[in-house]
């Protein structure tokens, strides 16, 4: 184009139907910013509920399992007289300065205005100086109980726990607002930081050895549930291929990796080398599963996948080939051994590992989305009949994006055979499809922090919440003097309480906790009838 | 001049409707071919299968000396012949640069590991591509715009920023579907003059079009269809004076103005 054309000023695009009323960014720039504005804001939130659950835990221990309580507030009497005082203080300033920072955060969002950056800063400093005084605290009291420090790490108290949550608080707020602009630019690779770092300590905050436990096993099946939601984010976010059948890739790499440790093969090979098998040979059947699809789009596609669903498990009953034990399922599943070391039946130990693959897979998945295959997977779900014109193999794109999906469901499937030492068909049946897809639907298609939001959002209301929920209520109801509160029958009320949680969820974030910077998703846009699929179907 | 695109006698049938008949054409290399016709005349479904994306039911098409009949539309854009369409496709909701980028899509090399693990040589090959993309919407007037979402881009500028995704890969036959529908004439001018400079450059241009000013302005050779037959082709002074296109545009009895109805 010849030099001083004139192109027409903005103002003047018409707008179109679906636009008007809608609050859609204009650029990339403003939707990456809102990305970053949405985990900052989840970062905020989470300090915050780990904060006020730091206060309330011990009480809340001490109440529940006649753990020794001991909070924040303890440290007034126990810690050396004059230090801890002083110490308590300044937790406790930061704290409030925190919360009302992060409350008149929200209100100036919510009002268009502005923060100026210096009071950012501030409450950065506060919030480090916060979590550096709840760590000396702990130290305190360590030194005070004459105890090593380090040897209490392995056995904590629950007073520790407490500490430890508030400390949790302190820094992820800190790290929030002291790298609010760096967060915004990268938010998979800081959610995935994050993630590790806190994430790790989880098996440790309970003193209490049935209450880490019983938290512990959560964690884990989270995490087996957060790679589900991260590799079919991959097929259902990034390509726009709407998948009801995703359990059985997560059943093929459990039985693909059951059968090599199980003793009947009388193989000896390290689960380590097995799980590089049992993902190779899921992403296989990816491929081969997802060919039959490729002419089909939408709800088409989602009925073929919902029958692979169906007819993996079912084969599995059917003891295929002999090979897959019937309903018995695959039983003597040797647990992993790293360098000499058995992980047994400890949870902890299959927790750390998913976590240390949970972040792998977050940044390589992060690094895909802004890569060649990438593009080519959101140009395929926006439009594929242009996509292929315009050079991309739709057929191998969706291909790689089934292949790569069913990969990290086998991974899981891996991990969770290793863990139970038993894969039986019914752990794989519809319901953990449908639980897969709410996790990347409520974390928002499209995007791996998101989904792996979700992931753990989800699984830890199914596998911590709502089993716990008699407990706690009975609880309340003892400490607040409505004992009615425990006297209800909850467990006949579970899945009333997980659905509502899931509506509130989705009725104040309609596009999930966290949605990728294009909204457009293949779920809600009816573009099915200009499909490559239809266009040919007609011949 | 030899011929970069042969048609042979192509037939595409849809069911009970034959939307191109045993059409046969040629579009010289380097030159500026244009094809009208009526509405319905079967113009889009020729450019779908010289484009891949219908199956012909009969006939070869030849570019550069090799059938193309049967590829799959990835592979023909590989080989050099690319489109922009009637109703504008955009990926609406990815960036100008990021649609570019696309283009690119099949002359780029890193595989599935390499974007993975960002290796040095897929980040290298990713700012090229951005740089070349950057550059493209430039020559196009679209530098402003490079960040901005294709579908909140003015109506003009989205037909020019289909045309530089198109250019992205390289092709040597570019198929423009009604590429001035819409255009204001401003618009319009800067698209003739936007085509000149593409041919200059060494690219041949095959378009369909209604704008008659357009078409006869620019083009060095006019191929006429209807009804899914072709009626007349050849250069744009003939083919205006043809009978048959008189009487395909404006109905049976146009030319002899009511001697016989």
């Amino acid at each position: 184009m010849p030099d001083g054309v004139a192109t027409p000023p903005l103002e003047e695009r018409p707008l179109a139907p679906e636009e008007v009323g809608v609050d859609l960014p204009f650029t990339a720039a403003e939707a990456a910013a809102e990305e970053g504005q949405a985990v900052f804001w989840i970062f905020v939130v989470a300090g915050l509920v780990f904060l006020v659950a730091g206060w309330l835990l011990p009480w809340f221990v001490e109440l529940t399992s006649n753990g020794v309580g001991f909070s924040p507030q303890d440290a007034v009497s126990s810690a050396p007289t004059g230090i801890g005082t002083v110490l308590v203080y300044v937790i406790g300033v930061a704290m409030v300065a925190n919360i009302a920072g992060a409350i008149s955060d929200v209100l100036a969002v919510h009002w268009h205005i502005g923060r100026p950056w210096r009071m950012e800063r501030t409450r950065a400093v506060l919030a480090l100086a916060g979590a550096i005084s709840a760590f000396s605290i702990w130290v305190l009291i360590g030194v005070y109980r004459e105890e090593d420090l380090f040897g209490h790490l392995s056995a904590f108290a629950s007073a520790d726990g407490a500490i430890w949550m508030t400390l949790t608080g302190m820094l992820v707020l800190a790290l929030a607002h002291g790298f609010r602009e760096q967060v915004a630019r990268h938010p998979d690779q800081f959610f995935a930081g994050v993630f590790l770092l806190f994430g790790a300590l989880v098996p440790v905050i309970f003193g209490n050895q049935q209450a880490t436990e019983v938290l512990t096993w959560a964690a884990g099946a989270a995490a087996v549930y957060t790679l589900l939601a991260l590799g079919l984010n991959v097929v259902v976010g990034f390509a726009g291929l709407l998948d009801l059948g995703y359990a059985a890739f997560f059943a093929i790499g459990a039985y693909t990796a059951g059968s090599m440790a199980s003793p009947r093969h009388g193989l000896h090979i390290p689960f380590w080398v097995i799980v590089f098998v049992a993902v190779a040979v899921a992403a296989l059947f990816g491929a081969v599963l997802g060919a039959p699809t490729l002419r089909l789009r939408g709800d088409y596609l989602a009925i073929v996948t919902l029958g692979f669903g169906e007819i993996i498990p079912n084969a599995a009953q059917n003891n295929l080939f002999s090979q897959t034990g019937g309903p018995n399922g695959i039983t003597g599943i040797r647990h992993p051994d790293i360098f000499g070391f058995n992980f047994g039946q400890n949870p902890r130990y299959y927790y750390w590992s998913l976590l240390f693959v949970i972040v792998l897979v977050i940044l390589a998945f992060s690094n895909l989305q802004r890569s060649r295959l990438g593009r080519a997977w959101v140009a395929i779900r926006e439009d594929e009949i242009a996509a292929a014109a315009t050079g991309i193999n739709t057929v191998s794109t969706k291909l790689l994006a089934f292949a790569i999906g069913a990969s990290v469901s086998g991974l899981a499937g891996s991990f969770y055979g290793a863990q139970l030492g038993v894969v039986t068909p019914e752990d794989f049946e519809f319901a953990v499809s449908v639980t897969a897809l709410t996790t990347v639907v409520l974390g928002g298609l499209g995007s791996n922090t998101g989904a792996a939001l979700g992931g753990i959002l989800v699984s830890f209301i199914i596998f911590w919440v709502l089993p716990h929920l008699q407990e706690w209520m009975t609880t309340v109801g003892q400490t607040t003097g409505i004992t009615s509160l425990g006297t209800i029958n909850y467990s006949t009320y579970t899945y009333i309480v997980y659905g509502l949680i899931l509506i509130s969820i989705m009725l104040l974030r309609p596009g999930g906790l966290l949605p990728s910077k294009a909204r457009k998703v293949e779920l809600q846009a009816g573009h099915e009838s200009e499909s490559l699929a239809a266009v040919q179907g007609v011949v | 001049m030899s011929p970069i695109l042969e048609v042979r006698s192509i037939t595409k049938r849809f069911g009970g409707l034959l939307a191109v008949h045993d059409v046969d054409f040629t579009v010289e290399q380097g030159s500026i071919t244009a094809m009208i016709g009526p509405n319905g005349a079967g113009k889009t479904t020729a450019f779908n299968c010289v484009t891949g994306l219908y199956p012909v039911t009969a006939g070869d098409i030849v570019f550069e000396g090799h059938s193309i009949v049967g590829l799959p539309p990835h592979r023909i854009a590989r080989e050099g012949i690319t489109r922009t369409f009637q109703n504008i496709r955009l990926f609406s909701f990815m960036t100008a640069t990021d649609n570019v980028m696309v283009g690119e899509h099949c002359r780029m090399k890193s595989g599935v590991f390499g974007s993975m693990l960002r290796l040095p040589r897929q980040r290298h090959e990713e700012r090229e591509v951005e740089g070349r993309a950057v550059n493209a919407l430039r020559t196009l007037g679209l530098e402003r715009f490079a960040d901005v979402y294709a579908r909140n881009l003015p109506y003009g500028l989205q037909r020019r920023l289909e045309i530089a995704r198109a250019l992205a890969s390289g092709p040597r036959l570019l198929l423009l579907d009604e590429p001035a529908a819409g255009l204001n004439p401003q618009e319009k001018v800067e698209l003739m003059g936007l085509i000149s400079r593409m041919r200059e450059g060494g690219l041949t241009i095959f378009l369909i079009e209604h704008d008659m000013r357009l078409v006869m302005g620019i083009s060095d050779r006019v191929v006429v269809l209807d009804h899914g037959e072709k009626i007349a082709d050849g250069a744009p002074v003939d083919v205006r004076n043809n009978q048959r296109v008189i009487e395909a545009y404006l109905g049976a009895g146009a030319t002899t103005a009511g001697v016989s109805a």
